[in-house]
């Protein structure tokens, strides 16, 4: 069985293409230790049989909000085979941000570029190949309250569920010299840690520990030793000191 | 010549380009989250009575600020 994740922005058209996806099937949960409602559902798509999970729409994914800490724990400790980023067409710029927030968190992308026929009927021209090629993974147009796009969005699916490289192509946030060599050399120290720090992706990992992102303080203090801790903790330091 | 301009100084209409925001811990990151970085320009929408809130126009999108947190973005305004 796939295990798909739809995720957006509030408001960008998740529950109408959820409810494309899977029909009459949904029951509706929580997700665990919280009240944040858990829709799931399943569809079956070429012979296969997919898992799709609707998260709380968030602008952002960090520890702060609640909503947005469980679609973000729920993207690395469950780590759902497709990621179903679900984008307002009309409104990019603002959009992308989430979406190159879960190519940073090594997700397995495909991206829904919704509101096509609002997109259209604005006069406003978007490059998808071009736009598919810059974050390196699928982009399909869709018209949720239509249908329109919905077999497209579904094959990609189960196609970059199947795909064993389909990562290989993600677009990398580079952020510059001075934090890309602080990101390394929290990298460095997290590598030799005698236990498995969670699951997380490494780089994302040290990119939220130079945040001071508490979560993650939190859930890696177990698996690291005191001095690769304080090893860290002087390279935030050093890194906060010089962007100063 | 440009000007430096606190956000909550501007009257609808009036638009500049972020060059600071002065705050820091969770405020300023979710600010930051919400598009609010040096180099973006924005456009004042609406004032609410005494100020509290401040919509603006930014990305694209508007997004309505509290005063105290507007009362921290600097803008350079032509
Ligand atoms: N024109 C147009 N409207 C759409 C499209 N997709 C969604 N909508 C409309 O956008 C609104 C929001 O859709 P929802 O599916 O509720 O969005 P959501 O992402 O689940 O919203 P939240 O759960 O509140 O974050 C509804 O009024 C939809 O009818 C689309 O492709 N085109
Ligand atoms: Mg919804």
């Amino acid at each position: 069985m796939i295990r798909a994740a739809l995720i957006g922005n509030p408001n960008v058209g998740k529950t109408e293409i959820f409810n494309r996806l899977t029909g009459l099937s949904q029951r509706v949960g929580n997700f665990p230790g919280v009240t944040v409602e858990k829709k799931a559902g399943r569809m079956i798509h070429r012979g296969q049989e997919v898992e799709v999970v609707d998260l709380p729409g968030t602008y952002s994914l960090t520890a702060h909000a609640l909503d947005e800490l469980v679609a973000r724990d729920y993207i690395v400790m469950e780590r759902p085979d497709v990621i179903v980023d679900i984008v307002d067409g009309t409104n990019l710029e603002r959009n992308l941000y989430l979406t190159l927030l879960l190519l940073e968190m090594d997700a397995n992308l495909v991206v829904a570029l919704n509101r096509w026929d609002m997109v259209a009927a604005r006069g406003m021209k978007i490059d998808v190949e071009k736009l598919s090629e810059l974050l390196g993974c699928p982009v399909v147009q869709t018209v949720a309250i239509t249908g329109e796009g919905l077999e497209d969005l579904k094959n990609s699916i189960v196609e970059v569920a199947g795909q064993k490289n389909a990562k290989e192509n993600r677009a990398v946030q580079n952020y510059g010299d001075d934090i890309e060599q602080l990101i390394n050399r929290v990298e460095d120290v997290i590598q030799k840690s005698p236990a498995p720090v969670e699951k997380y992706p490494r780089r994302w990992l040290a990119i939220k520990m130079l945040e001071g992102d508490e979560r993650v303080m939190e859930q890696t203090r177990a698996s690291l030793s005191s001095p690769q801790l304080a090893e860290i903790l002087s390279i935030i330091e050093a890194g906060e000191a010089a962007i100063r | 010549m440009s000007t430096k301009r606190q956000l909550t100084d501007l009257r609808p209409g009036e638009k500049g380009r972020i060059i600071a925001i002065s705050t820091s811990g969770t405020v300023r990151g979710r600010m930051m989250d919400m598009g609010l970085v040096a180099g973006s320009e924005v456009k004042v929408i609406r004032v609410a009575p005494a100020g509290d809130p401040v919509e603006v126009l930014l990305r694209g999108y508007s997004l309505a600020l509290r005063k105290k947190d507007a009362v921290n973005v600097t803008l350079e305004v032509d």
